[in-house]
């Protein structure tokens, strides 16, 4: 293997995933705000129109996978404060309802949506990862061919 | 020279492969195949106040023999964002789905344990969530409600006086509404399944409830029975909001307007209403 096409492939391999590092997509410019939410307790605070906390009211909490089937149920306390920490891996609008002794209301609280497409938390797919994985490799592979044929 | 080809080949491949796998995510479409579809049901519910009858903020045990009201305009909403009854009337929706025409429905209809009323079925609507609907009532052009868009007929009975009323409201109201709150969730329509929406009426907000404190807001804004027990000629009521603007002291009317702002709800979520 000629030195000249060593160092093409290993100056490829590293643009390569440079560029893809690099990448200007919204996925990854927002990845930072992702793990902040996701790291993020939710705390809620129920009120009446009136200002009058609703202490004791039943919440429901909807996760963005499964609209149909709360994801987890608890009570207000006597402030009308209830917090919850989200399934870091459902990204998407979360939904919780209270209800007090026929007086109600939900509120949707949109979690790291931007994120969805990209999936997963450090950003890329499964499919990205493995070939950058490969690329990396064989960058290395030709930098280890390329200082061994020095040598000899 | 088979080697030195290959060797940029493979390079070649990997960078296109790792390009096309980052532009892979962006079109995000599930493919092609048949569209998914659904039913939607659009019910109206007058809750247990109108079916089993109540007790008034001041005391009067109501009974409905028959709640007509007259609805129109009725359309179910994917919405998303989902819509906020609190900050705005338009409802901003690429998916829609309506009921023609106008119907007049007997929300008192059945026994004390009857559902909720069937407005009318909504067949191969999109799946999704349905988590806003809005509807207009409006002057029914005949029938039982003929001329009113909501007769309210019943009979209020307290310390041995029994009080027969028919109350007619011939004015029109347009509710914007988000997402139903109560037990269940509804609106969620799935490939083949069948889902419901709701548009309920708090006829609390009229009457009061002996069942909530008095100084709840729900009882401090409502007009109670009081007032119409002190029109009734003969034990009997039957007035309009044009007739009610004559006879009710002009602080209980103004009550008795606004409250109509707040009769329609999605279970206990409120709605923005003009």
């Amino acid at each position: 293997m000629g030195k000249k096409w060593i160092s093409i492939i290993a100056s490829l391999c590293l643009a390569s995933v440079f560029a893809i590092l690099c990448l200007p997509a919204e996925a990854y410019a927002h990845g930072a705000e992702i793990e902040y939410a996701f790291n993020t307790s939710i705390e809620i605070v129920a009120k009446y129109d009136s200002g009058e906390p609703m202490s004791g009211a039943q919440v429901t909490v909807y996760a963005p996978s499964d609209p149909a089937t709360p994801w987890l149920t608890g009570v207000c306390d006597d402030e009308g404060r209830f917090a919850f920490t989200p399934d870091a891996s459902d990204a998407g609008t979360w939904d919780v309802q209270v209800r007090l002794a026929g007086h109600g209301d939900i509120v949707h609280i949109p979690i790291g949506e931007d994120t969805v497409a990209a999936g997963g938390s450090s950003g890329y797919s499964v499919l990205q990862i493995v070939l950058m994985s490969i690329c990396v490799i064989w960058g290395l592979i030709g930098t280890a061919l390329y200082v061994s044929r020095r040598r000899a | 020279m088979r080697k030195r080809i290959l060797v940029p080949v493979i390079t070649v491949l990997l960078v296109a492969g790792i390009a096309l796998a980052g532009c892979s995510g962006e079109s995000g479409s599930n493919g092609g195949g048949a569209e998914a579809t659904g039913t939607l049901q659009f019910h109206a519910n007058g809750e247990d106040f109108v079916r089993e009858g109540f007790v008034s903020k001041d005391g009067w045990s109501i009974a409905f023999d028959h709640v007509y009201i007259n609805l129109e305009g009725i359309t179910a909403y994917q919405t998303d964002p989902p819509y906020d009854p609190h900050s705005t009337g338009t409802i901003d929706s690429d998916i829609e789905v309506g009921l023609d025409g106008s119907h007049t429905i007997d929300l008192a209809a059945g026994d004390a344990d009857a559902d909720p009323i069937l407005v009318g079925t909504a067949d191969n609507v999109e799946t999704g969530h349905y988590n806003a609907i809005s509807w207009e009532m409006t002057k029914a052009a005949s029938g039982s409600a003929a001329g009113y868009s909501l007769v309210m007929i019943g009979t209020a009975e307290k310390d041995g006086q029994a009080i027969d009323f028919t109350v007619s409201i011939e004015e029109e109201y347009g509710y914007s509404c988000g997402e139903y709150v109560g037990d269940e969730r509804k609106g969620i329509v799935e490939d083949g399944g069948t889902a419901d929406v709701e548009m309920t009426f708090h006829f609390d907000h009229i009457f009061g409830d002996a069942a909530v404190a008095l100084d709840d807001e729900l009882n401090t804004g409502a007009p109670g029975f009081d007032p119409f027990a002190a029109i009734a000629e003969e034990g009997v009521i039957d007035d309009d909001m044009s007739s009610l603007q004559t006879k009710l002291a002009a602080d209980d009317y103004q009550i008795l307007a606004d409250t109509l702002f707040t009769l329609g709800h999605v279970g206990e979520g409120h709605c923005h209403c003009e």
